[in-house]
């Protein structure tokens, strides 16, 4: 081998005089030791007049930093202390590494403070929901112009993603909604039997999953489905320029990519949802008989009495708008992805964290709404 | 020039590689020599891209013997894999720069796992490296999707040379670059070599980097070596798949560049 390591001679110096000589090899799995013993030796701190090299067995560009890091900081005045001795090939690797500092005009970039940062970050949320809007507003015209000639919609992929996003959703949507109905049915239980009510159950789990429960939890699940997937998808179409090669062939984005997600999401979620008002009621059904010995036949009795149309109807009415929301949302983020496949993860994350944010907001807005409305 | 040792750093013996049904390599060998640049030339998909990941161990071949630095790479255990990786630097055809860090902090990883340098001095060498490749340090905060092609390769040079390997990997070097970037790192790829001592291992079918660069040429035909020598000698040789690559259009005007004064 042409630069022994282990079994060369250990890296190191010694202060002789006010010469401090090196000696060893000077490669970057030996100097760890050698710079760490430097700051702690008095050679840090003596006069040193001259640096002998002339011990250095092998040399890379590693132990050319830290000798001209020690020559620095030994020298005074402002000038580095004089290293002298070194071999020549030796010497060609230090002028070389000059070389290429020196050739280095730009200087690199200051930190920037705090308040820069703040200001930055505040601006870049500005312009990300500007972006956010006009995105809104290009969906928008893209859907008119569409409808205005039906026969540019697009069926396959809207009849695609029905599929992906509404029915190959059914088992998880079903499995929690079931749960949900469970639980709320086995909580109330408690309260309830202590007034001898236990009839009221059916109201209870009635209202509360049709009306809130159901349209919110199938749109969270979904948002965490499909408004992901989507960001994912249209994010890397965008990283290999496919977005850029749609657009060439003269087919907007919009209306291949996310018109049909957002037209199919209106379809899957309201369908979703009616399923999941079933299983979430049949759920509640299954705990009010055992837990409180509501018959099934009474239960669905007392339901039938509870809910009125309206109910059922605020349930599913909010249901497109959640999609469109996930929609919308899911592909915008898809859209903002610039460069590497970091930026699609992190695109994903705020697709998912933003769709439910403002699933639950809406929710919320829905609520006052209804209540001022008396609906 | 280069001085030949006795031993040589890579030393391939006999490979077969098969993907299934398809033969990747069907006996390949060859060997690279102490301080000397040698080039693994083909057309796309003739198994040279998959010798060079054997060689570095991302992938085993079915039988052969494949040994670097004197040592046997096919079914080398991990810790063994890991001593030896950190005696060469492997740059990726794309680069492969981590997207989630800065320039300076790709370089610096290396050092940092591998070394128990200090930080102030881990990104001292990271920007000497940077400095190295030719890359203005303005650059060295910035992240890979920041920069340009020509200027990705470079950084990813940069963390190739980090831990001053004495054996340098290249995976199509000059691909993806225009002509003038392409130039510009031939001529960093040989100016690093004199100066850092470096053995280089390259894949390419890059023709002018064939010329220009390599001191050595093994030419592969759909897993055979059919020509070993310099550009010089494989140029001449009467092998048919050989004329037929170097005599193409686009060979004669490589090699004709190449004779002119430079």
């Amino acid at each position: 081998m042409s630069r022994p390591r282990a079994e060369g001679p250990r890296a190191g110096f010694a202060l002789e005089g006010d010469v401090l000589r090196c000696r060893g090899d000077w490669t970057v799995r030996e100097i760890a030791p050698v710079e760490r013993e430097f700051e702690r030796s008095e050679a840090s701190r003596s006069r040193v007049s001259a640096i002998d090299a002339s011990g250095i067995s092998a040399l890379d560009t590693a132990g050319v930093v830290l000798l001209r890091r020690i020559a620095a900081k030994l020298g005074h005045d402002g000038r580095a202390s004089e290293v002298s001795g070194l071999r020549p090939e030796h010497r060609a690797l230090v002028s070389f590494v000059e070389s290429a500092e020196r050739e280095d005009g730009e200087s690199a970039e200051a930190p920037r403070s705090a308040l820069e940062r703040v200001g930055e970050a505040a601006w870049r949320a500005a312009i990300g929901s500007g972006r956010l809007l006009g995105f809104v507003g290009e969906v928008a015209v893209v859907a008119l112009r569409t409808l205005a000639s039906p026969s540019r919609i697009r069926w396959r992929p809207i009849l695609f993603n029905v599929r992906t996003a509404g029915f190959d959703a059914l088992p998880i949507t079903g499995l929690l909604c079931f749960l949900m109905g469970i639980v709320i049915a086995y909580q109330g239980a408690t309260q309830l039997e202590r007034y001898g009510a236990n009839i009221f159950v059916a109201d209870l789990v009635g209202l509360a999953m049709l009306r809130e429960l159901s349209p919110l939890l199938t749109a969270i699940i979904v948002a965490g489905r499909s408004g992901s997937a989507y960001a994912a998808q249209i994010g890397t179409m965008k990283v290999t320029e496919e977005i850029d090669a749609l657009r060439t062939v003269g087919i907007a984005p919009i209306e291949l990519l996310v018109l049909p997600k957002i037209l199919a999401l209106s379809i899957a979620l309201p369908l979703l949802t009616v399923y999941a008002d079933v299983l979430g009621v049949a759920g509640g059904m299954l705990m009010a008989h055992s837990e409180l010995d509501v018959g099934y036949a009474d239960f669905l009795d007392r339901l039938q009495r509870a809910l009125r149309l309206s109910d059922f109807l605020v349930g599913i009415g909010k249901a497109p708008i959640f999609a469109a929301i996930i929609a919308v949302i899911g592909c915008h983020q898809g859209f903002e992805v610039a460069g590497d496949a970091e930026s699609v993860g992190h695109r994903t994350t705020v697709s998912v964290v933003r769709a439910i944010f403002f699933v639950i907001v809406t929710d919320a807005l829905f609520s006052v709404a209804f209540n001022a409305l008396g609906i | 020039m280069a001085v030949t040792s006795p031993r040589p750093l890579v030393e391939v013996r006999d490979v077969h590689t098969r993907f299934g049904r398809s033969i990747v390599h069907a006996g390949v060998s060859l060997e690279v020599r102490e301080g000397e640049i040698f080039a693994l030339a083909g057309a796309s998909g003739c198994g040279k891209s998959t010798l060079l990941r054997e060689i570095i161990g991302l992938q085993q071949p079915q039988r052969g013997s494949i040994r670097v630095f004197g040592r046997e790479v096919v079914g080398i255990d991990d810790e063994a894999a890991l001593s030896l990786r950190r005696d060469w630097g492997v740059l990726f055809e794309r680069g492969a720069l981590f997207g989630s860090l800065t320039v300076a902090e790709n370089v610096g990883l290396p050092l940092r796992e591998h070394t128990d340098l200090d930080d102030a001095l881990v990104d001292e060498i990271a920007a000497v490296k940077i400095a190295l490749t030719g890359l203005p340090s303005g650059a060295a905060s910035k992240y890979p999707s920041e920069l340009s092609g020509g200027m990705r390769k470079r950084a990813a040079l940069a963390r190739a040379i980090a831990l001053d390997p004495r054996l340098l990997f290249l995976d199509e070097p000059t691909a993806g670059l225009d002509p003038l970037s392409a130039t510009g790192f031939e001529a960093l790829v040989r100016h690093l070599k004199e100066a850092l001592g470096l053995s280089i291992l390259m894949v390419t079918h890059d023709l002018d980097l064939l010329w220009h660069v390599a001191d050595r040429v093994a030419f592969m035909v759909e897993g055979r070596i059919v020509g070993i020598g310099t550009m010089e000698e494989l140029s001449v040789s009467e092998q048919p798949l050989v004329r037929e690559y170097f005599h193409g259009p686009r060979g004669r005007a490589a090699r004709e560049q190449a004779w002119k004064p430079r």
